[in-house]
Formats: C-alpha cells, structure tokens, sequence
C-alpha cells in the first residue's frame, strides 16, 4: 500500500495538469464540430499527411540506425574501460544537458557552406567547392543522432554492466577468441539494452520538430511541423487527429517492445 | 513525450531568442541622432487607473514598444503597462474558450485576428470614437485596429550578386543572378508568398489579387530547385544571409537593419515588396478593456507612432507621424512616400478567405 501512497501526489498531479489535457485536446478530433470520424477517414486520401509521415518514419529509423551504430562501441567503451568511464561519461551528458536549440544552431555553425567541417576540408585540399550538407536531410541526420545519442548508450551501457563478467571469463577459458566471445555472449545479453535504447531513441525522434526545421532541407516537413502548422491555422480538430496517429503510432511501438523478453528490465536501474 | 513537442516557432517570438544579441547595437544611433518627440498632453477620456495587460512579441521589439509608448502612456494616463512576450492567436482561442482571460490586449494581425473571428467571438471592437483622426482608414477594421507598417521585401547580398535585384522577375532569374534563394514557407502556420510568384510570372502589381493558385504554383515550379530553405521565422533569413547560405532571400524588413549594423553587407530591395500590418486586438471578455482601448487611441496618436520608428525601422498608421521623423530615418520606413508606392498592399481579405485553399495546395506542391 505503502508505495501507491508515495506515487499518489505525483499520479494527482499527472492526471491533472497532463492526462486530462491531453485527453481533451484529443478528443477535439471526434468532438470537432460535432460527433465524428471524419477527420480520421480522410486521412489515408490525404497526400501531405501521408508523404509528411513517411518522411518522419523514415528520418526516425535512420537516426536510430546511426546512433546504434555509434552508440554500441561507447557504451561498450564505458563498461570496459573504467579508467575512461568519467570521461566518457561527461562527454555524453554535457550535450545531453544542453538545449536543443542550442545544439542544432551548433551544428548549423558546423556543417554550414562556410562552416568549419567545409572549411578543414577545402583547407585539406580534399575538396574544391564546399559540400551543401546544412539544409539538406542529411544535416537532420546527424543533428538528431547527436541529440539522441545518450539515449542510446545509456541503456545499453547499463544491459552491458549487467552481464556476470564470469561469462566472459569461461569464454576465454573455453578458448573463443575474443571477437567471437563478443558475437555469442555480450551482443546477445546486451540485446534487451539495445532494444529499450532503439525504442527510446525512434520513439523520441517522431516527434522532432525544431531540429529539422533549422538544419533541415526545403522539403523537410515533420508530422510535428504539420501539427504545428493545424494548431496555427486555428484547425484544432485534424491537429488532434494528427497527434492521436502519432501518438498511437508511439505506443503501438512502445507496446511491441515491451513484448521483447528483457526489455522492461532494461529500463530499471542497477537490476542486479 | 519529449520537451521536442512542445517547443514550437511563433511567428516572431523568437525575435528576443535569435536576434536580440544581433538587434540592440541598432537602437542606440537611432536615438541619439534626433531628439525623440513627445507627447505632452492627451484627452482626459484616455487617462484612467489600473493597469493594462499587453501581449507582443517580446525581445527588440518589445524594448523598442517600452520607449515608443509603454512608459510614457504609463506617466501621462496613469495606467500601469505590464508587458507579455508571446502574443500568439491560438493562445487567445484558448484562453476565451477556457474563460481565463489573461491579456487585455495583443499584437496580432489583421488576418489572424478576422480568421479566429470567423469561427467565433473572440474580439471585442474597437470603440473608434476615442481613435486619432489621423490614422488612416486603410487601417481600420471592426475588431482590431492595425498599428505598424512592416514589409515583407526581396533582399540580398551585395558580394554575392552583381548588380541590383529589381522586383520578383530578377528573384526567378538565376542565370543572371546566380546563388541560393530562400523564401517564406508554410512549416508552421506561414503563408506562401504567391503574390511574389505571380508578379515573377509577369502578372502587373495591381492585379494580383484575387491569387489565382494555379499560376502561383506554376511560377514557384521555376524556382523550386534554387529555394534551398523556405523559413517560417524572421530570424532565419537573417542567419541564411550572415552565413552565406543565401545570395537571396525575402524577408521581413526590420530584420536588415539589425543585419547591416553588424556589417553584413547586404541589401533590401524594395521594389514589388508586400506592405503588411500588425494590429491591436482586445480579446473578448478581457478584464482592462477599457484601459485597452484607451491605449489603443494612445498608441495610435502621430507622436507614438514616430516614436516607435525612432526605435525599429516600422512604419506609422497615422498620417501625420512622417512630420516627427527626421528625413533620414524615414527614408528606410515602408511608410516613407518613396517606398511605399513601391510596395503592394498585402490582401488580408483575399488570404483570410483563401487561406487553407492556397497552404494545402501549396503543401501539396511542396512534397510532390
């Protein structure tokens, strides 16, 4: 009993000041003008809901791609070496304390035509002319994995400590070199890591909305630009429509993944 | 789910974010050229108690609004000014609807005020009895009135494009003036700028309206491959130009000044530019309505006005501010007589009625 008591103040609060509007806002799609579906059925005819949330999945499933990429030999490189595990650590949580709009005008000064990354090159003699990589779908790319980055490593990071280092240890001893120790003992048990980082890290980027319209190209539309866009243009009903889609779409991930054996466990702190 | 929701561009709200750092340095000279004028006196039914509660858009405008009329209405009337930053038409949807009025008086525009008044009853009208008879009828409508003159104007980078950009015609042209364009888009609540599409397509100023859609979009194809970015907040242009990205873009026109006092070298073109409004709105049931609407009258007189051109490179709705504004100085206002014959009216009807027509359409365009 105890607990839920600890919760309650909390849970009063949530439903109070988060549920309740939301579901409000929500209810604007059946409500609004009167009782109907309407919104919802013209959505499949709908050719800029449907490019705007292709190109939102698409976006999400490459940045999880890139930052499970780059994000698995750091979090390895924070469990394995403990000498560099404070370093390391910072360097991941000192942009993760940072804001958005700071780091996506950081990265506008960094890939921009005259920016430092075109200009080492040139001055490198690698290039002639300087590469447009701001304001295309790629700069979105890489500003959202940096922005997402530690919430991918985090997760794994903690799947990866909490593998008994005695299973590495009998590998060894068994003979198997270390590459195929990583292939058959840590990739596996560090799987519900990478699940609940993969979750995090797309789940978290269909919703991206400043990054993309700061760095991103001219055909950039995210299905939170285009909420936006509804809610401005005093549309309120389909932009409710709009966020109960991505909304579901969220947890219908969130739900497949928690199905995952491991995943839940994850998500708990030092679960050993 | 994430902070990444929530955070949304005002239209200008991000003005005190983005640029005030690149924006104070320009009001300084400014004011210390010419003495600024003073209003002395005002009729007793503008003099009152209490405060009144103003949402604008905060940063330099705001300062700018502080020196021009908040203090010295504070002093002269006697109602105590508090000022709100992001003034935004959806919040006042909601705040009407939910009954919790919280300001008293916001800067919109014509079309967002006329477009949440089409699905409601969200604004009060204006009482134009106590108004100044010098503001111009143009100005005037049922339930707001309009309180600065800003432009929306092709502009450009002097060491980037050889030679002068004259009109919408010049923009299309990319074999004579090479490089990147930029222009207003739609991403959050924007409005296409079809009227620069048609004029670029050949269509005579004075007879873009009513937008036929069509032959905007037609004319945008031409352009499409070179817009490399279309903004949908002042401050972006203004960094497109500062970091190269852009030979040329529109923007909004107050913006350059803040631009070219940090030494970028670039360029307004007025030609063909569109002459847009801000206005005064009192949301319905607002506490103050009456301080408001005394301080609408205020604000409006042809002293405020000058005075707010002493601050930011905006124009006056009053006809008889030009004569408070040393020569100079009116000389980069869309309100100054040279300029102003060079812009076209912005058609707030026209977009009022047609305004989710021509964004999906033009949505449409965009992603195909």
């Amino acid at each position: 009993m105890t607990p839920y008591l600890l919760a309650a103040p909390l849970i009063a609060f949530m439903i109070a000041f988060y549920v309740l509007p939301v579901v409000a806002m929500l209810m604007r799609s059946v409500s609004d003008p009167s009782w109907t579906l309407q919104h919802y059925a013209a959505l499949p005819d709908d050719v800029v809901f449907l490019k705007t949330f292709a190109n939102t999945f698409y976006t999400s499933l490459i940045v999880t791609l890139a930052s499970l990429l780059l994000g698995y030999p750091v979090a390895l490189a924070l469990v394995r070496a403990p000498r560099w595990a404070l370093v390391i650590l910072v360097l991941i949580m000192l942009p993760f304390w940072t804001s958005v709009l700071v780091r996506s005008y950081a990265w506008m000064v960094l890939l921009g035509r005259h920016g430092l990354f075109n200009e080492a090159l040139i001055a490198a003699g690698m290039i002639d002319r300087p590469l447009r990589i701001l304001n295309t779908p790629l700069a979105t790319q890489i500003a959202m994995s940096h922005i997402l980055l530690p919430y991918m490593i985090l997760p794994i990071a903690n799947a990866l400590r909490q593998i008994d280092p005695s299973l590495l240890r009998a590998a060894s001893g068994l003979g198997s070199p270390p590459w195929r120790t990583f292939l058959q003992v840590t990739l596996p048990l560090s799987m519900p890591g990478v699940a609940a980082g993969v979750l995090l890290v797309f789940v978290l980027a269909l919703g991206f909305y400043i990054t993309p319209a700061m760095v991103g190209g001219p055909r950039e539309i995210t299905i939170s630009m285009l909420i936006a866009q509804r809610v401005d243009q005093l549309d309120w009903a389909y932009a409710a429509t709009l966020s109960a889609v991505l909304l579901a779409t969220a947890l219908a991930i969130i739900g497949a993944f928690y199905r995952l054996p491991g995943v839940g466990n994850a998500f708990r702190m030092n679960a050993r | 789910m994430s902070k990444h929701h929530s955070i949304r561009f005002g239209r200008r709200a991000t003005l005190g974010l983005l640029g005030a750092g690149l924006a104070a340095p320009f009001i300084r000279p400014a004011a210390a050229q010419a003495a600024w004028p003073e209003q002395t006196t005002i009729p007793d039914i503008l003099k009152g108690s209490g405060e009144v509660r103003i949402a604008g858009f905060g940063g330099t405008m705001n300062e700018a609004q502080i020196k021009a009329y908040y203090e010295p209405f504070e002093k002269i009337s006697g109602i105590k000014v508090r000022a709100f930053p992001g003034s935004d038409p959806t919040k006042i949807k909601a705040m009407v609807e939910t009954g919790n009025v919280e300001w008293d008086l916001a800067q919109l525009s014509r079309g967002s005020i006329m477009n949440l008044q089409k699905r409601g009853d969200y604004f009060e009208k204006i009482d134009y009895d106590i108004i100044d008879s010098g503001v111009d009828p143009a100005y005037r409508f049922e339930y707001g009135l309009e309180m600065l003159v800003w432009a929306q104007v092709l502009a450009y980078r002097k060491d980037l494009v050889k030679g002068e950009p004259k009109g919408w015609a010049d923009f299309w042209d990319t074999k004579k003036f090479p490089g990147e364009r930029a222009m207003y888009g739609t991403t959050s609540g924007g409005f296409p700028e079809m009227e620069f599409a048609l004029m670029a397509a050949g269509v005579p100023p004075d007879k873009v309206y009513p937008i036929d859609i069509d032959k905007a979009l037609a004319s945008y194809e031409k352009i499409k491959k070179d817009v490399i970015k279309w903004w949908d907040t002042g401050a972006v242009p203004i960094q497109l130009l500062t970091d190269r990205e852009v030979a040329m873009t529109t923007v909004w026109n107050g913006r350059m000044a803040a631009l070219q006092a940090a030494g970028v070298p670039a360029e307004i073109s007025w030609s063909q530019g569109l002459s847009k409004r801000d206005a005064w709105g009192i949301p319905k049931g607002a506490k103050n309505k009456a301080n408001a609407m005394k301080f609408v009258a205020y604000s409006t007189m042809a002293i405020p006005q000058a005075r707010i051109a002493f601050a930011i490179p905006y124009g006056s709705v009053n006809n008889a501010s030009n004569e408070y504004i040393p020569p100079d100085r009116l000389a980069v206002l869309p309100s100054a007589p040279d300029i102003k014959k060079q812009l076209i009216n912005y058609n707030y009807d026209w977009w009022i009625d047609n305004r989710e027509a021509a964004v999906s359409r033009f949505n449409k365009w965009l992603l195909s």
